[in-house]
């Protein structure tokens, strides 16, 4: 079926499938554009804070500029360009690694994906209606009141977000569901793909932490729009009641973002190890303590406003939540060992993950120890430690996903000789803007400031940073030219350019509508490879 | 009691240490494995099967456990240190953040943006805010403290040498938030002593043509400077404004030149700030730059 393939320039009339299909895998390539567009918005965003912050006491851009950029940058990456890349993964991938026709609600799934776009669209409005929110992306009251924020940019930061995410609970609620629902016979759930596994445990979180920031942005808007005094300390309210809805939302958001890239990096270690995975149980059962300690972390954000003994108990949970951290790491570093590692650009890219997230997990470990928090909380120490988790974790995740399923839905390879060069500019660009940002962060650097006095001495490490960013972009760059270059005119993929383990790789390359021509039974965690070494068929 | 800042500084280097054992163990095991088993021949299949170690899975469970154990409890004995509960404030101030100075308040003398202490004294801060909420930050002397509007948070530092010590705004508060930076100077006691006898005082020069600009413009309405009539509070307090080292909460150097520059158009300097622009003639500006100065 090559009419459902990417690249074909389909006519006029079936273009506008687009717009109705409610076809899993059309709508996951819907999302992943969404996360791709917006991702460049959010790197561009990036690009003009570090011009600015480049020299010390530049005025390249005007401060208020500066606090919508840097508002708009967050929100952006996690929300408009990370979540939906990472649930349009799962979209396209979730039926056909568990031997499914379609989600269980495809009409849904539609919904949820246009909800999701319009409320980014709804966000980027308010650029040119009176100002984009200029107050961060967790937009703490009072600040975010309508006294202190009196244009409209919060309103649309409330509606943009509120619509956003009723799309990203409504795509969990499917995802979920398909999942316990719809899995092939002999599909236990003790023998789905982990990235099937890390996506339901995902659902659940954004199940348990979206309406805590639904709630509270709703709240917002009573208070900015009918008077309402919540988060206004004159008339009763408590600013603080905000920062306990947020990253009570905030901080499994972080998990949301992670446990995905996590489980696709669970699917490129094996098949480019040529083995399975180690520990199977331990990778899926840790993730499960990942998402109940996420909904108890939430207050190592808050160290520096609550008291000891509050502050006692989140650093505790924080640090046990880094155990079943340690343990993946642990579990795919011995995936590798004896295996036979191929150094594909999807490999790289995982081992890439593991590397980084090392460095950002031990951050993290440091900012959940009380006293180093008040050192250096809301310095750039922060900025480096999610960047490193976030961009050196989940992007790079995300990046060994994409080279390793592009020929699944597109039929074509993507170019390894420009992969590769991808991955160096950015490993090398990701190091160079963020390492200095730790330094920074410990003499004395805070986040969110347009500028620094020169005597600071911060100049230095904040041009190395530029540069970097720099670096990076032009990695992009590669990355955009290599997936333009190879839709065209890449390597055919054939259905299974791996060798791989699992179903999606024992259908066609794009997979036909309804996916499979009849639906598998499975008898292990490695169906393919059962199907095709029946002589040495996994025993689970 | 020793300054928190040294108490954090010795603490993060334990936990450093512990970090880089496990960074340099981790990485060198990540890299060994993809060098030592990194496929030469492109052979297909599979290269072995060995898919748990349940000893070895449980070992590597349990012992990052015990090292967060231990930094959990070092942890503690930090915090408690740094809460300073077992010795008395020599000095306290109140403290209010303000979008985009420092308020500061020893019982009725009221300053901005300098912040002195005498060395080697526990300094009691109690921390609160008149609109947003901030966060009170000098690096080098302790921790930092969110200033809450409607809540009294307290924060302790402690100075062991004289000198200067630059901090700022660490939540970000608003346009200006860069712009909320602040200097502590740590003095030996006498030295706080006279400084505070001094600053207690009030105006030092009185009659001059620039006090008779400030008073008779809207500077009144925000600034107050003591033993005049100006008793505005939502700016901050100018009567010694001049012995202060800078400007719009370190935007400028304080000089009657950049004092000039800033009353002629603070909205240049610090676009979003408060302070508006006040329409006066050059020979006006002379004589409150100069008077402002001399509030020394």
């Amino acid at each position: 079926m090559t009419a459902t393939a990417l690249w074909v320039r389909r006519p006029a009339h079936e273009r506008v499938g687009w717009l109705r299909t409610v076809d899993h895998k059309e709508i996951g390539v819907l999302y992943v554009g969404m996360g791709l567009v917006f991702f460049a918005l959010g790197g561009i965003e990036a690009l003009v804070l570090r011009a600015q912050l480049a020299t010390p006491q530049a005025r390249l851009v005007d401060p208020d500029v500066f606090n919508q950029l840097f508002t708009v940058h967050g929100l952006t990456m996690i929300l408009l360009a990370v979540v939906p890349l990472l649930v349009g993964f799962a979209n396209y991938l979730v039926p056909l690694m568990i031997g499914a026709p379609d989600v269980a609600y495809p009409r849904l799934n539609a919904l949820s994906f246009w909800l999701s776009l319009v409320g980014g669209i709804v966000l980027y409005f308010s650029f040119v209606a009176g100002g984009a929110p200029n107050t961060g992306w967790f937009s703490y009251p009072p600040l975010a009141e309508r006294a202190f924020a009196p244009t409209p940019g919060v309103d649309y930061y409330i509606l943009g977000l509120a619509v956003n995410g009723a799309g990203t609970i409504i795509g969990a609620i499917n995802l979920a569901v398909t999942i316990l629902l719809m899995r092939c016979p002999g599909m236990a759930i003790s023998r789905v793909p982990l990235f099937v596994w890390m996506t339901l445990i995902t659902a659940i979180l954004i199940l348990g932490a979206y309406p805590a920031l639904t709630a509270a942005l709703v709240m917002l808007f009573v208070d900015r729009q009918l008077g309402g005094r919540f988060f206004d300390p004159a008339g009763g309210g408590q600013p603080v009641l905000w920062q306990h809805l947020f990253w009570f939302f905030g901080h499994p958001e972080v998990y949301i973002m992670v446990l995905p890239a996590m489980g696709m990096i669970s699917e490129v270690i094996p098949v480019f190890s040529r083995k399975p995975i180690f520990g199977y149980a331990f990778v899926a059962g840790s993730s499960v303590a990942i998402a109940f300690l996420s909904f108890s972390v939430w207050a190592h954000h808050m160290f520096a406003v609550l008291g000891d003994s509050e502050n006692a108990i989140f650093s505790a949970t924080s640090m046990l939540i880094a155990i079943p951290t340690g343990v993946k790491i642990f579990n795919w570093i011995a995936t590798m060992v004896g295996g036979r590692i191929r150094l594909t650009t999807a490999m790289l890219f995982a081992v890439g993950f593991i590397a980084m997230f090392v460095i950002g997990g031990l951050s993290g470990v440091s900012l959940a120890v009380v006293p180093i928090d008040l050192a250096v909380t809301d310095s750039y120490y922060v900025v480096a430690h999610l960047h490193y988790v976030l961009f050196g974790g989940t992007m790079l995740g995300a990046f060994a996903g994409a080279y390793y399923w592009f020929p699944k839905m597109t039929g074509r390879l993507l170019d390894e000789r420009l992969g590769k060069l991808h991955f160096w500019l950015t490993f090398a660009g990701f190091n160079l803007t963020f390492l200095p940002m730790h330094w920074l962060g410990v003499v004395g650097m805070p986040r969110r400031v347009f500028t620094y006095p020169e005597s600071t001495g911060w100049g230095p490490l904040n041009l190395a940073a530029t540069v970097g960013a720099a670096l990076l972009a032009v990695a992009m760059v590669v990355f955009f030219a290599n997936v333009v270059r190879s839709l065209r005119s890449g390597d055919i993929a054939g259905d299974d350019p791996w060798d791989g383990f699992t179903l999606e790789w024992a259908t066609t390359s794009p997979p036909p509508p309804g996916n499979f021509a009849a639906i598998p039974a499975v008898t292990g965690r490695r169906p393919l490879w059962d199907r095709k070494h029946p002589e040495r068929r996994d025993q689970t | 009691m020793r300054p928190p800042a040294e108490a954090i500084g010795d603490l993060s280097l334990v936990v450093g240490a512990i970090a880089l054992v496990i960074f340099v163990g981790v990485e060198g095991a990540l890299v060994y494995a993809v060098w030592r088993y990194r496929d030469t021949r492109g052979l297909a299949g599979e290269a072995a099967r060995f898919e748990r170690n349940r000893p070895l899975e449980i070992a590597w469970t349990a012992a990052p456990a015990l090292v967060l154990a231990v930094v959990f409890v070092l942890m503690l004995g930090t915090m408690a240190e740094i809460g300073g509960a077992s010795a008395d404030p020599g000095v306290r101030v109140r403290v209010i953040g303000h979008q985009f100075w420092w308020e500061f308040r020893y019982g009725d003398v009221v300053t901005a943006n300098e912040l002195h202490i005498p060395v080697g004294t526990p300094i009691d801060l109690e921390l609160t805010s008149a609109d947003v909420i901030h966060s009170f930050w000098v690096p080098e002397l302790g921790p930092k403290r969110d200033v809450v509007p409607g809540a009294t948070n307290r924060l302790r530092l402690l100075a062991r040498r004289p000198g200067g010590y630059e901090g700022q705004c660490a939540e970000f508060c608003g346009i200006e938030h860069a712009w909320m930076r602040l200097r502590v100077v740590a003095q030996p006691h006498a030295e706080f002593d006279a400084w505070l006898r001094a600053e207690g005082s009030p105006a030092a020069v009185r009659g001059t043509e620039g006090e008779r600009v400030f008073l008779a413009n809207i500077c009144v309405n925000c600034h107050a400077a003591r033993g005049t009539e100006a008793r505005g509070s939502s700016g901050p307090d100018l009567t010694h404004v001049g012995a202060r080292a800078t400007l719009g909460a370190g935007v400028l150097p304080n000089d009657v030149a950049r004092m000039r520059a800033w009353l002629d158009d603070p909205q240049r300097h610090k676009p979003g700030s408060f302070m508006p622009r006040v329409p006066l003639e050059d020979a006006e500006l002379d004589a409150l730059a100069a008077y402002m100065a001399a509030l020394r």
